[in-house]
């Protein structure tokens, strides 16, 4: 028997990638985890703060770099109220349309069927080889972007962990839109003509400081897992586009302690990665209601705070943390020549937005641990609520070898006339 | 010798204007925030010193620049959405022309003497002093002559016409290399206020003052860039971009030499071929109209632009003779010309005597040199148009581009008419004199037209983890210097093309989690019309290799951050086997302030020779060698002057301008 028959029909068994159907009970559990009761554990009570006093106490709630930095005193954690994000009623509505529709190709990177919504609802099985890939699925097109979005503005400051020292700011402006297997925004469910078949793509621009002005970036991914993705250049004092080679998303973003790779917990391929389900555990994230929080004064804009760091070097969000069911997932690069040994993912089971991220350098030692704060779009922006998204809502990626950070603050607006499709070209780079 | 005194060109106004706009706008462009990422007014004052010193010279540039950006995005205004406006200021003071006067300033030259391999009256002579001087004991000589002859010329006599004196001159070529039998002649090399010989009128005729901030001109070059954008938006979802204004237009996807990206001129006076290219573009009026059709059903990407450049023709800046970068020292050579065309002068080593050696001589005015430059004046068929098609398909991004435009360098068209100085009364020379000879050194400078057919493309190759950048253009209508003509010079088509390679490559033992930048470019160039023969004594026709390359090398690492950036550039030029070692460390202390300290190294075979000329020719009977015919042409003697220049290449040609170079730039 031919490899393309056998295949054939282990997919239409089910045998390949796919492990029991999902139900619509599975889509419930998915998109409300906290129904029936939000998480606890013991030691760990909202309102409290977590610092080296009594940590020891909450370990079991916190990834074990977060659990050094406090025991450290490096920074405390204040715990928030458990509550549920909300999800896009249009997202729920596309899963459950195409429930089942999708499966695993025979490879990692191969999705078969997918049209919209969360491609894997069901919880992930310890049993199944593929689980951590099924998960990271869903974190791939999950609805964190709302169709498109901007950041504008996006602060970044390269701190000294030790000293506190602020060496470099940035002020950028970053879009996204998803090109494919759009629920929110029309057209829906396509940009069209999008004869590339491209997934996403994200346009910045680099508004200060001076001899960074003008430096764009574009990066486009395709919706055939197989196809590298088109990263450009536009630097200003060169006033050329160039093109990136694929490799150089794992250098520093503009310096940063930031790998382009990183964005968002991951931004690459799936077939790049061994994934690996690691488990199910309720751990204290940086999940909040941006209003409820002490922003910062700093800098200023109009009708808008920005959430604020803390802790040495400031280098901490400043946020309340909320115990939430979190999937722990592993990836280990493909590439042995790769820049780092593997990520610990630690993916929100509501919403599949990446708030934790450990950061293995190829020794195998702890390099970096990225936090990604996200508020609920209700308590965001007016012109936000009701958009059922997880607001990416500042960012701090700790380099624990250097003493080194970069922390950002982003003001989000999920607003289509903001990013428009023509910003996602070359040409475009070139004019502006 | 004259002094420029009837025109003060310091411009004083328009630097106060440039200082009382940006100061303006400093202070009147505040912030206007708003959701859209653009609405903000942003206003950038840069100052930036260099300081470069050369070897053997000292100081060669002490130049202080002030930078102000102005872009204000104003948002929809009729039809068009997204309309911005961009200024771009920027004024230059270099102080080397002070500081360091006895080499480019008012004090620069001396008096000196050319090679006379004679020997007679020695083995050199002050200039004045060849052949056809009352001095020169061979002078007695040409008595034999009609009419005496006609050599000779005013070095002594400050109150005759066409004063011609040994002071503030340089050998042509004398930095470089040895005359060693070959041509050379003396080159004033004071700025033409000081001195006005040799200085081609509106084309290489800057004054100290315009030396040390040539952007306060009658171009008004302090506004570097201004110009408005917008676009005008159709249902489809495709555009009508139009930029209108002073302003670069940037085709092609090389570093450092130029294949398509040849809409602006450039100004290598500024630092040779060293500076960013926007640092060095001289901006244009030009009008862009880019129907940005954006994704279809074929391509990811396709747009499909016109570009006028509507602007008065201007030339690169090639540096003019006496300040500190003189690309391929043609701007000595063609100020050393035209003194020889105004006042007449000495040039070693020329004619032959019968005695062993050749005796340096004493050319009167109107004789030999540059007559002058025709530099297009404005109308509408001088000006420049561009089309270009460009797209992405399938991960390839590629261009296809035509230009019309007017070469950018000189060319040197002889067929002039002229004197003979063996015949000045019509003995044998019977045509009425000032009249064409053929293959005579006497020229006037023209920019052709030139039109171009070329295209790019990028692709990435993940095997080897690189990007590869792809461009080439075929031209016709370039001209090129040819001793076989005898106008001496022709067209050619010519080839160009560069393969670029980028690869991110970790190299652990220097940096283990950041990877260096490498990119490499091999640039090529092939006459198609390439004309070359051997003759008796060397090869004859066109100087300009036939088939060339440079290869260039960039390596670039990060550290801190990417505040501290170490980089060596390397380019090499086959044929001239001349190489340049620029390696460079950037440091950013804050992010207003950046260091940065470098130097730039030659090394290879320097100054090359080439047919001069000398056995052209062109007064025949009297210049004929044994057996030579009125119209045979050169026999192919030759020397480093002046043709070597373009065997030797700009790399070749600045072998002796090594240097350490310091750069501050701070943001206010």
């Amino acid at each position: 028997m031919k490899m393309k028959t056998m295949t054939s029909m282990l997919l239409a068994a089910g045998v390949i990638g796919t492990a029991q159907a999902a139900t619509e009970a599975d889509v419930d559990k998915s998109f409300g985890p906290y129904k029936s009761g939000v998480p606890t554990v013991a030691g760990v009570k909202p309102g409290m703060v977590i610092d080296k006093s009594n940590v020891e106490a909450a370990k079991a709630a916190l990834i074990p770099s977060m659990a050094q930095f406090i025991k450290s005193g490096q920074t405390t954690l204040a715990v928030g109220e458990t509550y549920s994000f909300g999800i896009s009623k249009n997202y729920i509505d596309a899963t459950r349309k195409n429930l089942n529709k999708v499966s695993l190709g025979p490879n990692v990177g191969d999705l078969v069927g997918f049209v919209a919504g969360r491609p894997f609802p069901q919880e992930p099985d310890a049993k199944d080889p593929r689980a951590g890939e099924k998960v990271f699925w869903n974190f791939q097109h999950n609805n964190r972007i709302g169709d498109s979005y901007t950041i504008w503005p996006w602060h970044m400051e390269y701190k000294n962990m030790a000293s506190g020292k602020v060496e470099r700011t940035l002020k950028q402006e970053y879009h996204i839109i998803q090109w494919k297997h759009r629920v929110d925004q029309d057209p829906r469910p396509e940009v069209e003509p999008n004869p590339s078949q491209l997934l996403r793509s994200g346009y910045l621009k680099v508004h200060e400081p001076q001899d960074l002005k003008d430096t764009q970036l574009l990066i486009s991914r395709f919706s055939d897992d197989a196809k590298l993705d088109e990263v450009y250049l536009y630097l200003g004092f060169q006033r050329r586009v160039r093109r990136l080679a694929s490799n150089q998303v794992t250098d520093p973003f503009l310096g940063s302690d930031l790998m382009v790779e990183d964005f968002e917990g991951y931004n690459g391929r799936m077939r790049d990665m061994k994934w690996e389900y690691k488990g199910t555990r309720d751990l204290l994230v940086p999940f909040y209601a941006h209003n409820k929080q002490k922003l910062a004064e700093e800098p200023k804009e109009p009708d808008f705070k920005f959430i604020d760091f803390g802790g040495e070097g400031a280098c901490f969000p400043n946020v309340t943390w909320q115990l939430r069911k979190t999937y722990v997932i592993e990836s280990v690069p493909v590439n042995p020549d790769h820049v780092i040994s593997k990520r610990v993912h630690y993916v929100d089971a509501e919403t599949y937005a990446l708030s934790l991220n450990e950061i293995y350098d190829r020794k195998g030692e702890l390099w970096k641990t990225f936090v990604i704060a996200y508020t609920d779009s209700e308590s965001h922006m007016p012109k936000n609520a009701g958009r059922g998204v997880a607001i990416n809502d500042g960012f701090s990626i700790i380099d624990v070898q250097a003493k080194h950070c970069t922390t950002g603050k982003f003001k989000v607006h999920l607003d289509q006339e903001m990013s428009p499709t023509k910003l996602f070209s070359v040409q475009y780079m070139r004019g502006s | 010798m004259r002094k420029t005194a009837t025109k003060d060109r310091r411009n004083t106004p328009l630097a106060a204007g440039m200082l009382t706009l940006a100061v303006g706008v400093v202070h009147t462009g505040g912030a206007a925030a708003g959701d859209m990422p653009n609405e903000e007014a942003r206003v950038d004052v840069v100052y930036e010193n260099a300081t470069f010193a050369r070897r053997d010279v000292g100081l060669s540039k002490f130049r202080n620049t002030l930078k102000v950006d102005i872009d204000r995005q104003l948002g929809r205004r009729g039809a068009f959405d997204d309309v911005g406006v961009n200024l771009k200021l920027r004024g230059t003071f270099d102080g080397v022309y002070r500081l360091n006067e006895d080499t480019y300033g008012n004090k620069a030259g001396g008096a000196v003497r050319l090679e006379n391999t004679v020997g007679i009256p020695g083995s050199s002579v002050a200039h004045g002093d060849g052949l056809g001087s009352p001095t020169n004991p061979l002078t007695a000589g040409l008595a034999g002559l009609p009419g005496g002859g006609a050599f000779g010329f005013n070095s002594t006599d400050p109150s005759a016409p066409r004063y011609n004196p040994n002071e503030g001159m340089a050998v042509l070529g004398e930095h470089l290399h040895r005359t060693d039998g070959g041509v050379a002649f003396a080159v004033p090399v004071r700025p033409c206020d000081k001195d006005s010989r040799g200085c081609i009128k509106d084309y290489l005729d800057a004054t100290r003052q315009e030396l040390e901030s040539p952007e306060f001109n009658d171009r008004w070059d302090f506004i570097r860039e201004a110009y408005v954008t917008g676009s005008v938006p159709f249902d489809d979802g495709s555009a009508l971009f139009m930029k209108v204004g002073k302003q670069q237009v940037v085709w092609g996807r090389t570093d450092l030499f130029r294949v398509l990206d040849v809409i602006n001129p450039v100004d290598y006076s500024r630092n040779n071929i060293y500076d960013e290219l926007q640092d060095i573009r001289i901006p244009m009026w030009i009008m862009q109209a880019e129907y940005r059709a954006g994704a279809t059903e074929t391509f990811d990407d396709l747009n499909f632009a016109v570009v006028w450049n509507f602007d008065k023709f201007r030339p690169h800046n090639i540096g003019q003779c006496g300040s500190p970068n003189v690309i391929l020292d043609a701007g000595c050579f063609m100020r050393g010309m035209k003194n020889l065309w105004d006042n007449g002068g000495t040039v070693a080593n020329f004619a032959n005597l019968g005695l062993p050696g050749l005796a340096a001589t004493d050319f009167g005015p109107n004789q030999i040199g540059i007559r002058k430059a025709h530099l297009p004046s404005w109308s509408l068929s001088n000006t420049q148009l561009g089309v270009k098609l460009e797209g992405q398909k399938s991960g390839v991004g590629f261009s296809l581009n035509a230009l019309t435009y007017r070469s950018q360098l000189p060319s040197l068209r002889g067929g002039i008419p002229a004197n003979n100085p063996f015949d000045p009364v019509g003995a044998v020379d019977t045509q009425p004199q000032p009249h064409p000879y053929p293959y005579l050194i006497a020229f006037d400078v023209h920019f052709p037209r030139v039109n171009l057919i070329g295209g790019s493309m990028d692709l990435q190759v993940d095997a080897i983890k690189s990007v590869f950048r792809l461009e080439a253009a075929l031209t016709e209508g370039e001209e090129f210097p040819n001793g076989l003509r005898k106008r001496l010079f022709s067209e050619s088509r010519v080839f160009r093309y560069v393969v670029g390679w980028d690869r991110p490559t970790f190299i652990p033992f220097l940096n283990k989690t950041r990877a260096f930048l490498i990119s490499a470019q091999l640039f090529g160039q092939h006459l198609l019309d390439h004309e070359l023969e051997d003759r008796p004594l060397g090869k004859v026709g066109m100087p300009d290799w036939k088939d060339n390359n440079i290869f260039t090398l960039l390596l670039k690492g990060f550290y801190m951050n990417d505040r501290l950036s170490p980089q060596v550039i390397m380019a090499h030029d086959f044929r001239g086997e001349a190489t340049t070692i620029a390696p460079s460390i950037d440091w950013l202390v804050s992010d207003n302030l950046k260091l940065t300290v470098g130097a730039n190294v030659k090394v290879g075979r320097g100054a090359r020779k080439f047919d001069d000329c000398r056995t052209c020719n062109p007064f025949h009977p009297f210049s004929a060698s044994p057996g030579q015919g009125p119209n045979d042409g050169s026999l192919g003697l030759g020397g480093f002057e002046p043709l070597g220049r373009f065997r030797a290449g700009p790399i070749g040609m600045a072998q002796e301008e090594d240097e350490l170079q310091f750069v501050l730039q701070y943001k206010f």
